[in-house]
Parts: structure tokens; C-alpha cells; sequence
């Protein structure tokens, strides 16, 4: 998985298509060596900094006050009311963040998300016995999209009978530069429509409309599963989170829920496949407690988030100007040597293991940190339980973005235990 | 200022911390187990949750409206005595400071 040929060391970073053949770590390795704050001018917008390093994207994370969320996060460029239109509240500084997240973060807890242990094996049993008993199968498709929506919709307490409908608005709002999953491919169309919908998709504004009803609906039943009513109950301070952020809420939880851990899930299956010796390690039983941050720190499902900076400042030797766009790479601190050993080698026993795939370090850090590393968990468990061997059945292919990095396409042949 | 960390397994940690670092990047710069920091420090984790030893209570202080709400996340029981250590910055009126590390 390290640089392919079309990665020459000095790949278009703001180009999706840079990512066709998984992230261009060549050009990574080049920058945080030789230009660890790099500008590159942009096709589609404004340039933009790259901050690659992990020391560095852990020291600039952790200064909202210099380097701001609330004017956007991914590369593209907002308007204001653009802005106000579309934003989440991962989009928001201090109070801001702080008032939402208060009122978010207990449903999400470790203590919280540990009860749904049981609940998530229930769910992995008959996705993994469907896809393995047809021994040549999409990794991808028949487990790794399967799993992450159910067990969202199993802790938030959404019907079943919506939860295909909720992956495909959710591949829908994320994978907007893959043609495979959206019929209005983001930097290939005038989205101009939709600018003011959440993720600049008309699903964004589908899942608004299902994120009301649902409220009232749960509501109306006096329905208490999930941990919805946790999140709709009054803070430690008496205060509700209003409809519109509820409804922002859901939308980012649909997307965040959906794709990061499906592209986790792919990419353990995927090294699974390429090295014997991982499934054997895993079958012994004694990594569990590391295994899943090392199978999350390898995928980095979202590859970037954008800052912008609130006033200039110098950072090795470059003048950064208030308004610049700058991009953490997370996927770039995740193979800094300097912060790993071997970083190119799945190691399921790391210890110490300080990556960023969740944006470790700041304010923003993920809110389903304790859910993934639950899913991941209980779904290698379950798999390692059941499978003797597992092999490439063919070549795997990426999804078309420089955002969230994912293999789309897993094709494996397995033999059962 | 001088800090101890007290585990639940009985082992002490005792550090001398600069003054203006906050009491969860001590704990991380000393190993001590189970202070994590997710978040860096800035109130979005609960993962740098201790208990203030009782006599230091007082000098320590409460914790604000935000790090109230986010205690009720935290992995170990709330007590009285809980802050999360990220909000506790290491100064000449706490040296001698003990902290309590909660078992997950």
C-alpha cells in the first residue's frame, strides 16, 4: 500500500484522482522530509497549506484559537451563508463546540457504548455467515458496508426497515467525488442547486426532513431505545439541543457513522487477506486491546481535515496569512516514522500507539471513537472465529477522493473453519 | 511544583511539573496509566479524569459549566472530588498536589 507508480513524490494533493490507487504516500513521505508546511495552489479554489508531520499537526491542533473550524473543514471553499447553511457542529469553535458536545458526548461514551457489545456480535453473526458462505465474495459490499449503519441504527434506535435507505443517503453525502455513489460527483457538475444543503448534496436535505419526522416519531411512541432520548434529554445545565442541530447532528451521524468505520472494516479485511500471519495473531487472541487502533491507525478512513488560520503566523519558515486554508493529513501523520515504528507494517500488538484517525489532539476529536473501536473489535473477532484462510480473489479498487480513503471494492475468497 | 499521582494498584508516580503545563500533559510526559488526553487537552474527551486528594480540594477548585457537563462522560465513577486533569494547570499553589487515578 505504499506509493503506487502514478505517485512520483510529487502527486496534486487537492485531486481526487491522486487517490485512485489508495493515498499518494510517496508525495506524503517527500513533504514531511523536505517541506513539512507545503502551499500548493489549487485547481478548484483557493491553495492551501499541508501540514503532514505528526508532531505538527499535533501541536497546531491543539490551538483552535490560531486555527479555526468554523470556516469550513474540508478543502473547498464556503461562503458564509454557505457555511451557516451546511454546518455541523463539528464546524464550530469554542463555546459553540463545547454547548453541543456537552449535550452529545454521554451517549457516546466509553461506559455508554460498552453496553452495546453484545448487541453489535448479534448483528455481526448473520452479515459475516451470508457474505463467508458464498466463499468468493466483496469484502466490502457484503460485510464492511453492511455492519456500521445497522449498529448506528441499533444504538440510536432507528427502525430497520430504514437502515438501507440510510446507507445509501449516507454514501450519498460522503463519497460526493465518486461517480460509483452519487449522481452529482462534486467537483465534476454544477452543484450550484445544493450549496446550501448539508455536505452540498440533495440527500443532506432528505436526511433533514427524516431527522424532524424522527424525532417526532420517537416522541409520539414515548420511544426510549438507544441512546437517542440521551441525547434529546436536557444537559447537566438544563439546556436542550434545538431541532436545526439535532437535525445537523443526525446528518453527520449517518455520515460519520457510515463510512469511516466501513473503510476501517475494509482495510483490516484487505491486510487480512494479504498477510496469513495477521489472522493467525489474531485467532491467538492476545491483541485485542491493541489490534483495533492499529487496524484504525492503517485504514485513516478520513484522510484530512481543513483548518483555517485566524491570524498570520510563521511555521517552518513560511508565512501563513489570517484566511489561509490549512489541511492536517491525517493519513500522513499515521506513516510519520517519526512518530512509529515501522509505520508501513501492521503491527496488531503496538503499543503507545499515538495515531490521529480519529483527530487525536483537539477539540474535534471523534465523537464515536469509543463505538468504532467497539465495531472493529467485535467484528475482527467475529471473523477471525469463523475463517480458516482468506485470500485476494482479485484486485481491490479505491474510492475517488482525497477526503475519506477507502477501499470500495474488496474481492476475497475465504475457507470457513 | 511537585505532583503525585496515586494509582488504584497502590503505585505511586511523583513528578516535578513546570509551572503553566496542565496536569493531564504531566501525566501523559510521566506515564502514568490511564491518563489519556484524547483530546489535547481542550474539554472533549473525559479521558484525563481524576479525583483530587480531599485536602487539596479546596486550592484545586470546581470545575466550570463545560468540564461539569463533560465529567458526566467519563470512563470511572463521578465523585465529588473528580476534574479532568487537562483543566487543572500546575502552579506554585498546588506543589504537593495528589491526584487519585481511577481503575477503568
Amino acid at each position: 500500500m505504499s506509493g503506487t507508480a502514478a505517485d512520483d513524490g510529487h502527486a496534486d494533493l487537492g485531486s481526487h484522482d491522486s487517490f485512485l490507487n489508495g493515498p499518494p504516500h510517496a508525495t506524503f513521505a517527500r513533504l514531511r522530509a523536505e517541506d513539512p508546511m507545503h502551499w500548493s495552489d489549487w485547481s478548484g479554489g483557493k491553495g492551501y497549506w499541508s501540514v503532514t508531520r505528526h508532531a505538527d499537526i499535533l501541536e497546531l491542533n491543539r490551538q483552535p484559537d490560531l486555527l479555526s473550524s468554523a470556516r469550513g473543514i474540508r478543502m473547498e471553499d464556503q461562503t458564509y451563508e454557505e457555511y451557516l447553511a451546511r454546518r455541523t457542529f463539528q464546524e464550530t469553535d469554542a463555546p459553540e463546540h463545547m454547548e453541543t458536545r456537552m449535550k452529545v458526548a454521554k451517549a457516546f461514551s466509553k461506559p455508554v457504548i460498552a453496553q452495546f457489545e453484545g448487541v453489535i456480535r448479534d448483528l455481526c453473526g448473520p452479515i459475516l455467515d451470508e457474505a463467508l458462505a458464498k466463499g468468493t465474495f466483496d469484502a466490502t459490499k457484503d460485510i464492511a458496508r453492511q455492519l456500521p449503519m445497522r449498529m448506528l441504527g441499533r444504538i440510536v434506535g432507528l427502525p430497520d426497515e430504514d437502515l438501507p435507505w440510510l446507507v445509501e443517503k449516507g454514501d450519498t453525502l460522503i463519497a460526493n467525488t465518486d461517480p460509483d455513489f452519487t449522481d452529482h460527483v462534486l467537483d465534476k457538475m454544477t452543484t450550484d442547486e445544493f450549496r446550501m444543503m448539508p455536505f452540498n448534496s440533495p440527500a443532506g436535505a432528505e436526511l433533514f426532513v427524516y431527522a424532524k419526522d424522527l424525532m417526532r416519531r420517537k416522541a409520539e411512541a414515548g420511544d426510549t431505545t438507544g441512546v437517542l432520548p440521551l441525547i434529546l434529554q436536557p444537559g447537566p445545565d438544563g439546556s436542550v439541543l434545538p431541532e436545526h442541530e439535532f437535525r445537523n447532528f443526525f446528518c453527520l451521524l449517518v455520515a460519520a457513522g457510515n463510512d469511516t468505520t466501513r473503510y476501517s472494516i475494509a482495510a483490516g479485511i484487505h491486510a487480512l487477506a494479504h498477510d496469513p500471519a495477521l489472522l493467525r495473531q489474531m485467532q491467538a487472541g492476545d491483541i485485542w486491546d491493541t489490534a483495533p487502533d492499529e487496524i484504525i491507525r492503517w485504514a485513516s478512513p478520513t484522510l484530512y481535515f481543513r483548518r483555517t488560520a485566524t491570524r498570520d503566523f510563521d511555521y517552518h519558515g513560511k508565512r501563513v496569512r489570517e484566511g489561509d486554508k490549512v489541511i492536517y493529513w491525517w493519513i500522513s501523520g499515521n506513516r510519520d516514522e517519526a512518530a512509529f515504528a515501522e509505520p508501513f507494517r501492521i503491527d496488531l500488538a503496538r503499543a503507545g500507539n499515538r495515531h490521529m484517525s480519529f483527530g487525536q489532539g483537539g477539540p474535534h476529536v471523534c465523537l464515536g471513537m469509543w463505538l468504532a473501536r467497539l465495531e472493529v473489535r467485535v467484528l475482527f473477532q467475529e471473523l477471525a472465529r469463523r475463517i480458516r484462510t482468506i485470500e485476494p480473489a482479485g484486485p481491490h479498487r479505491y474510492l475517488r477522493s482525497n477526503f475519506i480513503g477507502g477501499i470500495k471494492e474488496l474481492p476475497v475468497t475465504v475457507t470457513l473453519n | 511544583m511537585h505532583v503525585t499521582w496515586k494509582l488504584a494498584e497502590g503505585r505511586e508516580i511523583k513528578a516535578e511539573v513546570k509551572d503553566g503545563l496542565n496536569l493531564m500533559e504531566a501525566a501523559v510526559a510521566n506515564n502514568v496509566p490511564h491518563v489519556i488526553g484524547e483530546c489535547g487537552g481542550s474539554l472533549s474527551c473525559a479521558t484525563c479524569h481524576v479525583y483530587v486528594d480531599e485536602a487539596w480540594i479546596a486550592k484545586v477548585g470546581t470545575p466550570d459549566r463545560f468540564e461539569d457537563g463533560m465529567l458526566d462522560v467519563a470512563e470511572a465513577e463521578r465523585r465529588a472530588s473528580s476534574r479532568l486533569s487537562c483543566q487543572i494547570k500546575a502552579g506554585p499553589a498546588l506543589d504537593g498536589l495528589v491526584l487519585w487515578v481511577p481503575e477503568p
